[in-house]
């Protein structure tokens, strides 16, 4: 009785906030039986309950368009509801923050300290060896790279195939003439890699077992890695005889 | 079936364990086991590894590993341990030139000569 006394009083609530959108029946009960579970999360806070009714709203109603879900996020939140309830919807309604906005992208891709330029034209970026190396740090490992050298590293979100990227974490630069070393690191140098491929590592098999307690346990695991080419190593002056400043 | 994947595991094992499924089935968990457990043992040995080169390295140049990578963080230099032992087989002047910072910016107890200049 409780439970129709709530239904009556929120389907009045809803068609006097909806004003005049045609809602049809079905729509009205659906959208209310949904509402009508959410008013019971600050009775019983229970996290669980509330995103297990966020799929199958998507079920029950018989809606032509996602503007009208919208417009009952904007309502909730406008009605005060508990910040619980706004951040799920958000989830729930919204994509990932990081992939919107493109300055978070580029954010993160300086923290793995590598820069998405254009992706490669039909010049040809690899030139012929060099005796010039450069240590370079991506996330937390350190690479000393030459020209030419293919490297594997954790995988880089935010770049495909045959994009450019300028590695700006350099922490030492060294040629036949001079080596300039960075306290931690060098602000003027630059490493111009390409990826080339994204790929899995081998397959590593988890084997978990303790002796005479019959527990055995077998996972699978593969790392995903990206392969980068260094193509360019810059700040460095790479003449092969040193010019003597008189 | 999970024989077949067994005896693939099993490949190279020593006399019947490779053969014979009762004896492959435990040979093969032990080896996996050890796998396992070795996979984080393989970062120490590296680690081990790079430490001993570096040591090496900078003893050809009159100083101790101790006292470079006290130089090193000194200078607040972020090359890690890896890196290092690569320039010191790879790259002697480079190296050369991180040892020569480490001693300016912490000497050690040992004079900046060579070991037998100091004595004679």
């Amino acid at each position: 009785m409780a439970t129709r006394r709530c239904l009556l009083r929120l389907l009045s609530r809803r068609l006097v906030a909806h004003g005049p959108q045609p809602l049809a029946l079905a729509s009205i009960a659906s959208r209310a039986l949904n509402t009508l579970a959410q008013p019971l999360a600050p009775h019983c806070p229970r996290v669980l309950d509330s995103p297990r009714l966020f799929p199958s709203r998507c079920h029950f109603a018989t809606r032509s368009s996602g503007d009208e879900e919208e417009d009952e996020d904007d309502h909730y939140e406008k009605e005060g509801s508990e910040d619980e309830w706004g951040e799920e919807e958000a989830l729930a309604a919204k994509p990932p923050s990081g992939k919107t906005a493109e300055e978070k992208v580029a954010e993160a891709a300086e923290i793995g300290y590598a820069v998405v330029g254009p992706l490669g034209d039909d010049e040809k970026l690899f030139k012929p060896y060099e005796p010039v190396f450069a240590v370079v740090q991506i996330g937390s490992h350190q690479f000393k790279v030459s020209n030419g050298d293919s490297i594997f590293t954790e995988k880089l979100k935010f770049c495909d195939v045959n994009d450019k990227l300028i590695l700006n974490r350099v922490l030492m630069l060294g040629s036949q003439t001079q080596t300039v070393i960075g306290r931690p690191s060098l602000p003027d140098a630059a490493v111009h890699a390409v990826v080339e491929e994204h790929a899995l590592d081998a397959k590593v098999i988890i084997f978990k077992k303790k002796r005479r307690k019959n527990y055995r346990r077998t996972k699978g695991h593969r790392q995903e890695l990206t392969k980068l080419r260094i193509t360019n190593i810059e700040g460095i002056d790479k003449s092969e005889t040193a010019a003597v400043a008189a | 079936m999970n024989k077949g994947k067994i005896f693939k595991l099993a490949k190279g094992f020593r006399g019947r364990a490779k053969n014979c499924i009762r004896i492959a089935r435990e040979r093969v968990e032990k080896a996996l086991q050890y796998s396992y457990r070795d996979r984080r043992n393989k970062k120490r040995d590296m680690r081990s590894l790079w430490i001993e080169r570096i040591n090496a390295g900078t003893r050809l140049h009159g100083v101790n590993y101790g006292n470079f990578m006290h130089g090193l963080m000194k200078e607040n230099i972020q090359l890690n341990r890896k890196v290092l032992s690569e320039l010191s087989m790879h790259e002697p002047y480079s190296f050369k030139a991180l040892v020569d910072v480490s001693r300016t910016a912490f000497p050690g107890n040992r004079p900046a000569k060579e070991g037998l200049a100091s004595i004679l």
